[in-house]
């Protein structure tokens, strides 16, 4: 007989990548914490929070250390787009202050490139310390531990389903683009013509998961949903050990950060 | 037999209407029976699944006059433990997956874990209806990436794993292949096997006429019929109320109107190609 229960199960030889869900949860307010702490450190003449850039390597050694290194790049590759978009508008619209540099009509003043580089660097920095949570965390662990937590079960639910849904949505989408590509509506092309294809296939992705929201829910009571009395859990969530040292070391350098920022003022 | 689920006097409104759905219905569903609903679209015959499961008005809120009574208790009484009674499978196999769980394993472990089962009772009793309904190659596939035949049989599975003594499935085969169909129909044969009680909504009359013992028939509300499929199959005028009924029972019809000396009309292939025979070798003996 096949041991089902063990296969469900998530085994993490990674001491890092395997902290309770809700440890990780306190390294990412703390690292947030951090984040904004540096950002009001300035340097140079005009005042930039330099140091939020080398603060993002810790980052990349967290997602090292994790063993998820090469999954992180890809998703940090997305943010460091947006990130990048966000640097190169706020650098050149925002005015403000000295005139720094200017070529043609392109004008750099002081305080576009001090909130282009604060911005872009808090994002870069908060966004990554997120996808290193996703990345090391499967969504059932989050679902479970919110509901060891303390979350009720209705609001555990509509949290996994949701994270669910997103894949089934997309998918459903593109199944409606190709009905309505059969029937004649331009799906493909520059942005006019995508933007007319919207309605067509948005109106019905939303009316059918609307519809069927319906039925889902009587599948939930048929499968004894609000059942009253305790539930049995097949997935059992585990600590991986490190939870104590890592929630200290976190907590620990924020406080330490907190100090010398406070320090540098009193000086 | 004992009655297990009993309507009296039961007339049912969906909100803001003016027309019942359901009118007038007095019934009594016999334990370890299995009843074959058949009728018109829109006569009425989800609706009388929902009352019975107690979906309306519970669910859909409505007015209901008369009462459902579920071994005796009011359906309205019962809060969620009516699920370990009464199981429940309908037509969309893709809306009957629970939407958290990453397996089929899991998802038809899913129900048993909301009644609290100890661990080791919920694998062994989710292998073992996987292997009656024939999932279990796909015990560690995402439910999600099935084909809609093979989602119907986990959706039967996650109902059945449960062990409802009364079974209601609405139109389950509607969406699928006449493969998928088959497998389905296997499913319902073994639980009539078990001698479950089975309420079955299925416009292909033939199956109905294979499986069922007794038939409901529904019309625009009103249960106009009911009884052994038989004497209800054979009813020839039922064709005028817009039910469909088995190919043979027409082709009975049809022979007995010509002056060929059939006993009866048959309802099932085998039946009728028995009786073609019987007919036929008399015919010869008389000559």
């Amino acid at each position: 007989m096949e041991n089902y229960i063990e296969k469900i199960q998530i085994r993490k030889s990674n001491k890092l990548a395997g902290l309770y869900p809700s440890t990780k949860a306190l390294i990412v307010l703390m690292y947030a914490v951090c984040t904004f702490i540096v950002n009001t450190i300035e340097v140079t003449d005009i005042g930039l929070p330099l140091f939020l850039i080398p603060q993002f390597l810790v980052i990349l050694i967290l997602c090292k250390a994790s063993g998820v290194l090469g999954r992180c790049i890809k998703a940090l590759n997305t943010v460091a787009v947006v990130a990048l978009i966000i640097l190169l508008v706020q650098t050149f619209l925002v005015p403000g202050g000295d005139l720094i540099w200017r070529f043609g009509i392109l004008r750099i003043y002081e305080r576009g490139l001090r909130t282009a580089v604060s911005l872009s660097f808090l994002i870069m920095n908060i966004a990554g310390i997120f996808v290193w949570l996703f990345q090391t965390t499967e969504n059932k662990e989050i679902s479970r531990a919110l509901e060891d937590s303390g979350m009720n079960y209705k609001a555990a639910y509509v949290f996994t389903s949701t994270l669910q849904m997103i894949e089934i949505l997309g998918r459903n989408s593109k199944t409606i683009m190709n009905a309505q590509k059969a029937r004649g509506v331009e799906t493909e092309g520059n942005l006019i013509v995508r933007a007319k294809a919207f309605f067509p296939s948005l109106v019905p992705l939303i009316l059918g998961a609307v519809i069927s929201s319906e039925e889902r829910v009587l599948t939930l009571e048929a499968r004894g949903f609000t059942m009253q009395g305790p539930k049995t859990h097949l997935f059992e969530l585990k600590k991986s050990g490190w939870e104590g040292k890592a929630a200290a070391a976190s907590v620990l350098i924020t406080v330490l950060l907190l100090a010398g920022r406070i320090m540098l003022w009193l000086l | 037999m004992a009655v297990v689920i009993e309507c009296k006097d039961v007339t049912y409104y969906y909100p803001l209407t003016e027309k019942p759905a359901v009118e007038d219905l007095n019934l009594k569903i016999e334990s370890g029976k299995f009843y074959g609903v058949v009728g018109e679209n829109g006569a009425g015959k989800t609706t009388f699944c929902a009352l019975l499961r107690g979906f309306a008005p519970g669910f859909y809120k409505g007015e209901l006059k008369g009462e459902v009574l579920v071994e005796g208790k009011k359906t309205i009484e019962y809060g969620g433990e009516l699920s370990a009674k009464i199981g429940y499978v309908f037509q969309n196999p893709f809306t009957q997956i629970s939407g958290v769980k990453d397996t089929v394993f899991e998802e038809v472990a899913y129900g048993l874990e909301n009644f609290g089962v100890p661990v080791e009772e919920i694998e062994r009793r989710v292998i073992e209806v996987m292997k009656m309904t024939d999932i279990e190659a796909l015990a560690e596939k995402n439910p999600f990436d099935l084909s809609g035949g093979q989602m119907q049989r986990v959706a039967l599975a996650s109902v059945i794993v449960l062990e409802p003594d009364i079974l209601i499935i609405d139109e389950p085969t509607s969406q699928l292949d006449p493969e998928g169909t088959e497998s389905v129909f296997r499913i319902i044969k073994a639980l009539k096997d078990r001698k479950k009680t089975i309420i079955l909504v299925e416009h292909k009359i033939d199956l109905i006429a294979e499986y069922a013992d007794e038939v409901l028939v529904f019309e625009k509300g009103h249960l106009i019929k009911s009884g052994d499929k038989e004497k209800i199959l054979s009813d020839i005028s039922l064709l005028d109320r817009g039910v469909s009924l088995p190919q043979v029972a027409i082709l009975g019809a049809k022979l007995k109107e010509k002056g060929f000396p059939l006993r009866k009309i048959p309802v099932t292939e085998d039946q009728a190609v028995r009786m073609i025979r019987e007919s036929l070798k008399e015919g010869k003996q008389d000559a």
